[in-house]
């Protein structure tokens, strides 16, 4: 895939065509490995708690017989084994739906995935942002059981589980497929295509994990917003084995519905916050239509999940729109700023305290490859001003400066009179001669409410200063050093979100709960710049979510980041500080999966 | 004594608030004896008076749990119907009738904030035992009471933006500034047409308040925001200010 799943166009396939293209399938999934072949000529009774139960007869020929609810269809199917797990799958004729079932052989214990597709579910119903998720988005409903042999109904059964949270996996399936899966929260995934794509973009989707045994678990995802293609598997961590299934629609809108085996690599294990007797029982399911502002009250429906659909409530503006909007309020700092901003930049406890280190400096920036030369002279703590070379015009700006490392200068300003509205933010060593400008201007070719940024590096030089000597060739430089880490980010006491720099262009966030487990999660890509050892600069832009930018100095020594965002639309432009406590919370090995790969050699 | 020339029997301390310290049950129980030998020599009226008390002891209990459970509709309903002109005041905001600024209270408001749930005090910051005694006072006709219980609870506010952080913890039902306050609870209670109590006017006393979460192991004094905008403009604010 070329055009990145976030700006991917995905079909709006009709039910009509998706019973189309499953109709294809009713004869079961493919597969690359061999099927096993332990349910051949069984019957086999799957009771299920608070779902339904099924009665299969198995057929030599790969076809199975399903009694439900006194309904009797006839399917074909799929079987793969792992260790004492057996898992088929198969589809209902002329329903858009069929079933994932995992036995546990030895227990007699069953976890059964109802995968379905048209639902018809409406989010935020009965409010101005209702919608309806896309038919082609494959919905699940998992349901605990076991297989009634006639004995007393078992007392335990498989459950939802925490114990997977933390832990990477790159996966390698029969397929040649490579994935790289970083289960951070208790209902997401981060995911990178190593195979499939070709940006090393990482993504989030919606997922479930169940606990079979202390080896075993069952796990699935689905892109939602995406393909809405889903992906369920067990997987055993000693051995790290998988088989699974992987069920929907890819993005040239084929059926994909194929079982597979996979071998794994677990690359790293962050820490989880919870409470050590939460054991992550409990699903996190976002309540369905509760009301506006109002925490979780509604209940439950089929299929309930937590899917953070931020583009949806995204409002298209062009560049025009945002430029008159920005006309009326442009604003650095002030209460204009505050009012948009995102609560870190609003709840500043935790940034670090603004710094004078600018002031009674005069110096110039010199930017590498025709870029800019931008003067500044700084006489108080929060006014500066600067020329371009270009236009030598000396302007007045509001600024907030840090002091991100020693003798190492963060700033941010507007730039005056810009169209499209712009901003730097400006990292100056003092003690080196280098530079580094984040230049971000609102706008990008999908969105006019969206921003855009691009680092350029160069030196620093102040006039008749004897000590700066600017070096010819050494260059703050994109770097990945901070690939395979992940930070808790506290921007005050209730506003904490744990950050995994998941692959060199990109990032995903989780969002803690009361009780710090890891919940939702969303990712964007970004960019990450080496100022120092241990200090960066890391900067994302919300991409298809809200366009808002963080742009931010790390001081991994320090563990405190402090910066800006960036943002507008309809309110106009805003230009604001931001900063938090930072926490270690682990580091995945993972930097060796990417970059420029010999594919097809 | 002329029982009519006194307004209201006063009685202090029994079944006080589960915020309160066992040693000052106690001693407000000392002080209820003495004040109900002062207040009436007609046993008759004595025993329906403390009857009463009793009932309006168990209707707070009841009003405090429907409030610790988030079941708003059970506390609405406690209140005394829009003829009546119910009101609460709320953090220098007053809600009022009983299917308007009530409702809009503890049905939009309280939910939105988590507001209400009892938690502990806040280390450091327990109100002191005069703070917590409670009273009720029941009127010599029993149509009418006024009493006053402690809380411990919290409270909040959603974060007030659109960004993706409160965006995303909202789906969890997160996205709270929350908080704790301890005061005391202002009632005026009054019977309806079918004899049951119900509350008139409740007015949250703050006393305290901390930047406060169960489980923490200290608290800072905070300071929140009184209500400045009346509703309509605020679609979950007061209908008057103080």
């Amino acid at each position: 895939m070329r055009i990145p799943m976030h700006r991917f166009k995905y079909t709006k396939l009709t039910k009509e065509q998706i019973g189309t293209k499953l109709k294809a399938a009713e004869g079961g999934p493919r597969s690359a490995s061999p099927y096993s072949s332990v349910l051949n000529g069984k019957t086999l009774k799957i009771v299920t708690q608070d779902g339904p139960t099924l009665e299969y007869k198995f057929g030599a020929n790969r076809r199975l017989t399903l009694t439900e609810g006194g309904k009797q269809v006839s399917a074909g199917y799929g079987e793969l084994t792992l260790n004492q797990m057996l898992f088929f799958s198969h589809l209902i004729p002329n329903e858009q739906k069929g079933y994932n079932v995992f036995i546990d052989q030895k227990t007699n214990l069953a976890t059964v995935f109802e995968v379905w597709t048209c639902s018809g579910i409406k989010q935020n119903a009965g409010r101005p942002t209702e919608f309806t998720l896309d038919d082609r988005e494959v919905q699940r409903q998992i349901y605990f059981g076991y297989v009634d042999s006639g004995q007393k109904a078992p007392e335990k059964l498989h459950h939802y589980t925490n114990r997977m949270t933390g832990k990477g996996i790159h996966w390698t399936q029969d397929t040649g497929i490579e994935t790289l899966e970083l289960y951070a929260s208790v209902t997401n995934t981060n995911f990178v295509e190593l195979t499939r794509h070709v940006d090393d973009l990482s993504y989030v989707s919606t997922s479930d994990y169940v606990l079979v045994d202390d080896r075993t678990i069952i796990y699935n995802r689905t892109e939602c917003e995406f393909s809405g293609i889903h992906t369920c598997f067990a997987a055993d961590l000693y051995g790290v084995k998988q088989v699974g299934v992987r069920f929907g629609f890819n993005d040239n809108d084929e059926l994909e519905y194929y079982m597979f085996k996979g071998d794994g690599k677990v690359v790293g294990q962050l820490a989880y916050l919870e409470n050590f007797d939460d054991h992550g029982l409990k699903p996190m399911f976002a309540p369905a239509a509760a009301p506006a502002g109002a925490p979780a009250a509604a209940p439950l429906q089929k299929g309930a999940r937590t899917t953070y659909r931020p583009v949806r409530t995204f409002t298209h503006m062009t560049d025009e729109e945002v430029h008159q909007a920005a006309l009326k309020m442009t604003s650095a700092f002030g209460a204009g700023a505050a009012q948009q901003a995102p609560p870190q930049a609003v709840a500043t406890g935790n940034n670090l305290p603004f710094s004078d280190i600018l002031v009674g400096k005069e110096f110039t920036l010199h930017f590498d490859n025709g870029g800019p030369v931008r003067d500044y002279r700084i006489k108080e703590m929060f006014k500066l001003q600067y020329r371009d070379h270009s236009d030598n015009v000396w302007h007045d700006a509001d600024y907030r400066a840090y002091e991100g490392d020693d003798n190492l200068a963060w700033f941010g300003h507007m730039i005056a009179d810009s169209k499209p509205r712009a901003s730097v933010q400006v990292a100056v060593d003092f003690t080196n001669g280098l530079t580094t400008s984040i230049e971000s201007h609102m706008g990008t070719p999908y969105y006019g409410n969206e921003t855009t940024y691009r680092a350029i590096f160069g030196v620093a030089e102040i006039a008749g200063a004897s000590s700066l000597e600017a070096p010819l060739y050494v260059r703050h430089q994109l770097t990945d050093e901070l690939v395979g880490h992940a930070f808790s980010w506290s921007y005050s006491d209730q506003t904490t979100s744990m950050h995994i720099y998941s692959s060199p262009h990109s990032m995903s966030w989780v969002i803690f709960t009361g009780a710090q487990a890891l919940g939702a999660e969303w990712c964007s890509p970004c960019i990450y710049v080496k100022l120092r050892p241990g200090v960066y600069i890391f900067c994302q832009n919300e991409e298809a979510c809200n366009g808002a930018q963080m742009i931010e100095l790390l001081n991994t020594r320090a563990s405190h980041d402090c910066g800006f965002t960036y943002n507008g639309g309809a309110r106009g432009v805003s230009l604001g500080v931001t900063g938090a406590i930072g926490r270690h919370i682990g580091k995945f090995d993972i930097v060796d999966l990417y970059g420029p790969k010999r594919r097809n050699a | 004594m002329n029982i009519l020339r006194r307004s209201f029997i006063r009685k202090m301390g029994v079944g006080a608030s589960a915020a309160l310290a066992p040693t000052v049950i106690m001693a407000a129980g000392l002080n209820m004896a003495k004040a109900e030998a002062n207040t009436t020599d007609d046993p008759a009226l004595r025993a329906a008076l403390l009857e009463e008390e009793k009932a309006l002891r168990r209707f707070h209990q009841a009003f405090e749990e429907a409030m610790d459970k988030g079941l708003h509709e059970e506390v609405i309903s406690m209140f005394a119907a829009d003829t009546e002109d119910a009101e609460v005041v709320f953090n220098g905001g007053v809600f009022t009738r009983r299917s308007h600024g009530v409702s809009r209270l503890f049905r939009e408001r309280f939910p939105a904030g988590k507001t209400g749930r009892r938690m502990e005090p806040a280390p450091g910051f327990e109100l002191t035992p005069d703070q917590q005694r409670d009273s009720v006072e029941v009127s010599p006709d029993l149509r009418s009471a006024k009493a006053v219980f402690p809380y411990s609870i919290q409270v909040g506010m959603p974060f007030e933006t659109e960004t993706s952080l409160a965006a995303m913890a909202r789906l969890h039902g997160e996205g709270v500034r929350t908080w704790w306050e301890g005061g005391v609870y202002r009632v005026h209670y009054r019977k309806d047409v079918a004899g049951q109590w119900k509350i008139r006017r409740l007015e949250y006393d703050t006393l305290s308040r901390a930047d406060y979460r169960s489980g923490k192991s200290y608290a800072q004094p905070i300071s929140v925001s009184r209500f400045v905008t009346r509703f309509p403009a605020d679609p979950q604010g007061p209908d008057d200010l103080v």
